[in-house]
């Protein structure tokens, strides 16, 4: 029964997307243009030599679609927008009068939201690899690819927790725009959805490998073009750790910072 | 039944104090200046089950303040507060499940999607089985003659059929209180009537227990036995409706018709002519005079006689003006 109510809040979700039509056929569209960036900005890195950094045109160019395509999922950010704008705005309020897990509300919204682009995107990538008659790399493993799946749910519930914990901080900063310009730059380098980590010098790698971001979009990303495979492990367990801390963190603030609302404007 | 119970409830805000300017910009970068002001001040109130209680006050009297602090949405400063047994800012789902809220300025529906969307989603949320939500949907949806709108999208409504989808969705749980924040706010003369006659409905048949905030007066006097009168977060009033715009109606406005030109004599009784042609008169007077006055003008033999009360407006003037003398 309480499962319910947030699958009903994540349908509600696809059919305000499905509302859009015209939305959905822009972002369709605008696919294309990072593809067709791709194949310039790598056909050109990749003149004259068969590989960089270990990496084909044909694996550099897989890496790029599915890291772009993993990045586009994740729809966080609006989980942030939404709570700081309506904190600042007084109208917080409409999600605590109901009897729902706020924070659930927003997961099952982001969920909504990302069934709904994960179709979209799929069918798009799908297409513009056959017209760019992209020799796709792809790890052949099932179980692997099981991993992966397992891997990308926590990424994507990961970053819903700290776009939802950021949002939090409205209560007592106000303002969070500073905070989410330094998430959004730093989500974009970390994750690797710009170029591979592996590009970049071994100790940064590592460095990086103690936060989160390196298992959201990079690894999963690797792990489909079949390379890191060892690493699939390390990678759950990391990212599971993350976000019970990040849970445990959401808690203490909500408890304390909840009662700071003072729902101004209304 | 008492259903709200609150004893010394105060609410302090904290703001920020800013001089006005570029300099006071860099001041106020450097070093916060914050003020307390109290919103709700030692409030205590009892409000019994099945009760339509009217909340009236000013812009910035506290009203909306102490309705968040009686849903919950903010947490009172100081004093005890309990709504249903519980105490709100909890935020527990039980007693969530119990009330409603509706703010006139705010909405609950998805504009994109139809009214059905999102009573199927409040379905979900209050977890009403299928057949208690398509009997309350139904009784609802007859009751404010909405048939035809339920499969249109919400942002192509006009305000006062989106205000009756919002009172549809708050309801359809049978919540055993409703808040309402100005709910008539922006809608027309006919729209507010047909919303004030849901509400006496709902009030009488199912016993919900309402608490009205509006600023219409119409609204409190048609819906409200008892109205609670709030001032600078403090309550001035708490009582009879009838009896507070008794108290503060001091005047009657009369209107005479003749059927010939008629002069008017000397007036005594404190009568002040408002409008005066040679076949109407129209003359405001205390209300203690007018059966007085009437009973010397009757000798005029006018052909029609109006007596009506002040307009609305400026009782409820005089209510905020005078009404901290020895009302509470």
């Amino acid at each position: 029964m309480g499962l319910r109510k947030y699958l009903e809040i994540l349908k509600i979700f696809i059919k305000t997307q499905l509302a859009w039509r015209g939305d959905s056929v822009i972002q369709i569209l605008f696919s294309l243009t990072k593809i067709l960036f791709a194949s310039l900005l790598w056909g050109t890195i990749f003149a004259g030599r068969d590989e960089v950094a270990g990496f084909t045109l044909s694996s550099m160019m897989s890496y790029y679609i599915i890291s772009s395509f993993l990045t586009q999922l994740d729809m966080s950010s609006k989980v942030s927008m939404e709570i700081s704008q309506r904190i600042r705005n007084g109208t917080f309020s409409k999600y605590m009068v109901l009897p729902v897990n706020i924070q659930g509300y927003f997961v099952a919204m982001e969920m909504g939201m990302v069934l709904f682009h994960l179709i979209i995107y799929f069918i798009t990538s799908v297409i513009w690899i056959f017209v760019f008659r992209i020799k796709f790399v792809f790890t052949p493993d099932p179980a692997i690819v099981a991993g992966i799946g397992i891997l990308i749910l926590l990424g994507l519930f990961f970053m819903a927790q700290l776009n939802y914990y950021l949002g939090l901080l409205t209560l007592k900063y106000e303002e969070i725009g500073l905070f989410l310009m330094i998430k959004d730059n730093l989500v974009a380098f970390v994750t690797g959805s710009i170029i591979p980590l592996t590009l970049l010098p071994e100790h940064f790698l590592w460095i990086m490998k103690a936060f989160p971001f390196y298992y959201v979009t990079y690894l999963p990303s690797m792990l489909l073009i079949g390379r890191l495979k060892g690493e699939l492990g390390m990678g759950l367990l990391a990212l599971s750790c993350w976000c019970v801390v990040l849970q445990a963190v959401i808690h203490v603030t909500w408890q304390n910072y909840r009662i700071k609302y003072d729902g101004v404007g209304i | 039944m008492e259903i709200i119970k609150t004893a010394g409830l105060t609410k302090n805000f904290k703001r920020f104090k800013k001089q006005a300017g570029m300099i006071g910009s860099i001041k106020g970068l450097i070093r916060r200046e914050y003020e307390e002001k109290q919103a709700i001040g030692n409030l205590d109130l009892t409000i019994q089950e099945g009760e339509f209680v009217g909340l009236i006050g000013p812009n910035g009297a506290g009203k909306t303040t102490l309705v968040k602090m009686l849903t919950g949405i903010i947490a009172p400063t100081c004093g005890s507060v309990s709504v249903l047994g519980y105490y709100p800012n909890d935020l527990e789902h039980e007693f969530k499940q119990q009330y409603a809220v509706v703010m006139g300025q705010k909405s609950q529906l998805f504009f994109e999607l139809t009214v059905e969307d999102t009573l199927r989603l409040f379905k979900e949320i209050y977890g009403l089985p299928e057949e208690e939500y398509e009997s309350s949907r139904d009784y609802f949806v007859k009751l404010f003659q909405v048939q035809d709108l339920m499969h249109v999208q919400v942002r192509t409504l006009s305000l006062g059929e989106r205000m009756k989808m919002e009172l549809i969705a708050a309801l359809l749980h049978n919540p055993k209180i409703i808040f309402l924040d100005e709910p008539t706010i922006g809608l027309d003369a006919v729209a507010s009537k047909q919303i004030r006659g849901f509400l006496a409905e709902i009030n009488e048949r199912r016993g919900t227990t309402i608490i009205l905030t509006s600023h219409y007066m119409e609204d409190i006097k048609a819906l409200c036995k008892r109205s609670i009168v709030i001032n600078h977060g403090c309550k001035i009033y708490d009582g009879d409706t009838e009896k507070l715009f008794e108290r503060f109606q001091k005047f009657k406005k009369i209107t005479f018709t003749f059927s010939e030109p008629t002069l008017l004599p000397n007036l005594e009784f404190d009568a002040r002519i408002l409008e005066q042609t040679p076949y109407k008169k129209v003359i405001m007077v205390p209300k203690e005079n007018a059966a007085g006055l009437l009973r010397e003008l009757m000798n005029l033999l006018p052909t029609d006689i109006t007596v009506e009360e002040e307009e609305i407006g400026t009782i409820v003037e005089r209510i905020y003006q005078e009404g901290g003398d020895g009302l509470a």
